[in-house]
């Protein structure tokens, strides 16, 4: 089950996201779960692939707001750069990147 | 306002959070859900419904940019150009600084942006936004005239010496506009309409300061205050204006004077400026008329010698400047002239003017509210003349002294009469007291009972420039008077206009009615004295007899 503990352990900068939450550890953690329970990141996986950068783009843009707020370091890292190279609709490879994220999310979903 | 200040009393304020993302709407109404009452909207169609319904109420707006159904830029693109909903603050939440650029033009408050600061730095925004709107809305709301829009006048005088402290040596032109017998505009067609002739002529005042930079104001109930940028042609313009003004208010026409003061780098600073224009304006008639003046050296020059003389009154009245002259009234029925009485007339011996003539003080007195105290002066005067030459000659010669229409309106007049002749040993028959027609016919049963209560102590009223007054002739009868004063102007023409006789056969016909003499005044010739004496008039007054002289040269006619 996710807890501060394991958050931390994931690479989380927990004391950071906690502070906007007004160190609400329940509340940080209910949007932890938030974040978990939705399917964006395949969405942006999806949208990436049928080349259809714009609707990429709003969703990379997405999913970095809701990240970087929650201070899950290790998954924003690959998030900003994907919303930066979309922000310019670079067609480049974003496989790597993509299955980073991927992987960072599957990480947090074990915890 | 209402609603502002409930809130700010209260302190309860609500804020409207836009964001399609839950994490961040929730995450930010939890930093802010203690210190305000929080409403959510997922896209800005919702956001669009719940601002218009909330109107009123609400706050604050934070709005994401980037969301489905309306973004945030044409979210608040449509808050900007709605007058009603523009008065809400809206904090943008953003990650890129170009968007703030286009935000900020677009008419944001603030930002917010992402990922989010530390909640204290958050709400420090969100208070410093709310409540930079709420004093703006407040300043804006006492700083303007609920009904025309146009600035108090404390604040538009503030602002007129910030403008000139800014734009040093600019010259500026300055405008007082008032609206003729306003106060009857209000009787006679009601509040509501005067209310509305004000809001037109605001309006109009309005247009005029856009086009030509400046401010305006609405100094007090009717009275509106400009101060522009110099005009070349402010005569043109002002003209133009006017009629502008003029056409719009046709029934019922409204008359408005305008009293301006253009810039002539006589004068450097608004207050002065105004000063200049208040003055030109009390210049001009209130007429049923629109007129419009300008302020020069010479209505500066007449103001100031005025200034002087009401301010140099006190010290007058103490040291005996005015000097009381006496003019003969002579009763012509028989075969030789005989004097039956004077007029008491006033002379100021100014130290710095010489002799001041009265036509230059008398009735800057009246509207002074001031010529009461001259005439106690002359009452006891004149008094305290008649008891010496009783003593001095051993007869009575009754004087005429001018009662002034406030005089009328004092309810110890009675006394302050019956104690001056008391003190003086006199009768009250000896003092003839002359009060105008004209004031007869402004206030009548004040007047009639005042003359009243004066004749049963024994005064003798005689009514002065009958003719040119309005005397309806059934009120005539009624009037307790005992004698009638022809108005000087019959008698100049009445040897070569048969009309003018005609009309003084008339009135000398009123006077038999009324068994009261009358008297003729400013009698200059023999043939006026003759032609008087054959149509009837008992009492003749004038310069063919003597010009009003100092009491001791008053004493030759005594002693013929």
């Amino acid at each position: 089950m996710i807890s501060i503990e394991t958050l931390k352990n994931y690479g989380a900068n927990v004391e950071e996201g906690l502070t906007r939450c007004m160190n609400n550890e329940s509340f940080y953690l209910m949007l932890v779960n938030k974040v978990l329970s939705d399917n964006k990141i395949d969405q942006l996986e999806q949208a990436i692939n049928n080349k259809n950068l714009d609707e990429a783009f709003e969703i990379a843009h997405a999913l970095k707001g809701m990240y970087a707020n929650l201070s899950l370091d290790p998954i924003t890292k690959p998030v900003v750069e994907m919303t930066e190279l979309l922000r310019n609709r670079s067609d480049v490879d974003y496989s790597a990147l993509i299955n980073e994220a991927q992987a960072q999310f599957a990480k947090l979903k074990e915890l | 306002m209402q609603e502002l200040l409930e809130r700010k009393k209260g302190l309860h304020r609500k804020i409207l959070i836009v964001d399609d993302e839950f994490i961040e709407r929730e995450m930010l109404g939890n930093m802010l859900n203690s210190l305000y009452e929080i409403e959510y909207a997922e896209d800005g169609e919702k956001a669009l419904d719940t601002i218009k319904q909330e109107k009123t109420k609400l706050s604050l707006v934070i709005l994401d940019l980037h969301m489905p159904n309306l973004d945030g830029y044409s979210l608040l693109e449509i808050l900007h150009s709605d007058p009603e909903l523009r008065r809400i603050p809206v904090i943008v939440l953003t990650a890129e600084k170009e968007a703030e650029v286009k935000s900020l033009q677009l008419g944001a408050a603030d930002f917010i942006t992402k990922p989010y600061e530390v909640p204290e730095v958050v709400q420090a925004r969100v208070l410093h936004s709310i409540e930079l709107a709420e004093n703006s809305v407040i300043i804006h709301e006492t700083e303007r005239d609920e009904l025309t829009g146009l600035f108090h006048k404390e604040f538009f005088f503030e602002y007129g010496r910030i403008l000139d402290d800014r734009n040093e040596n600019m010259p500026m032109d300055a405008m007082v506009i008032d609206i003729n017998r306003f106060h009857l505009v209000n009787e006679l067609y009601g509040r509501d309409f005067g209310d509305q002739v004000l809001k037109t002529l605001g309006k109009s005042i309005h247009e005029f300061v856009n086009a030509t930079g400046g401010l305006a104001c609405r100094s007090d109930s009717n009275c509106f205050y400009v101060y522009i940028p110099h005009q070349e042609n402010l005569n043109e313009v002002l003209s133009a204006q006017i009629e502008k003004i003029d056409s719009t208010f046709t029934e019922p026409k409204i008359h408005i004077r305008v009293g301006a003061y253009s810039d002539d780098g006589s004068f450097v600073n608004i207050e002065q400026r105004f000063d200049c224009a208040r003055l030109a304006c009390g210049r001009l008639s209130k007429a049923y008329e629109t007129s419009y003046g300008f302020y020069s050296a010479e209505l500066h020059d007449i103001e100031l010698h005025s200034e002087h003389l009401i301010n140099d009154m006190d010290r007058a009245l103490a040291e005996k400047q005015f000097k009381v002259y006496y003019q003969p009234k002579y009763n012509i029925e028989g075969d030789t002239p005989r004097l039956c009485s004077a007029e008491a007339l006033i002379r100021w011996f100014h130290p710095t003017y010489g002799m001041v003539s009265p036509g230059e003080f008398i009735s800057l007195f009246e509207d002074k509210g001031l010529i009461h105290k001259l005439d106690r002066y002359v009452w006891n005067e004149a008094a305290a003349q008649i008891k010496a030459w009783k003593d001095k000659y051993g007869v009575s010669v009754p004087v005429s002294v001018n009662v002034s229409r406030v005089d009328v309106f004092d309810p110890l007049l009675g006394d302050t009469m019956q104690e001056i002749v008391t003190n003086n040993g006199l009768e009250a028959k000896d003092l003839l007291l002359e009060i105008t027609e004209s004031a007869y016919t402004d206030n009548s049963q004040q007047i009639v009972d005042t003359v009243m209560a004066l004749r049963n102590r024994g005064f003798k009223i005689e009514m002065d420039d009958f003719g040119s007054g309005y005397s309806s002739l059934n009120m005539l009868t009624s009037l307790p008077i005992d004698a009638l004063k022809l108005d000087m102007k019959f008698i100049r023409n009445i040897c070569n206009n048969k009309k003018d006789c005609g009309l003084v056969e008339i009135m000398i016909k009123i006077a038999d009615l009324l068994e009261v003499p009358i008297i003729a005044e400013g009698v200059e010739t023999r043939e006026q004295m003759e032609l008087l004496k054959g149509i009837g008039c008992e009492i003749i007054q004038g310069y063919y007899f003597s010009k009003p002289v100092p009491p001791e040269e008053f004493e030759k006619y005594i002693q013929a």
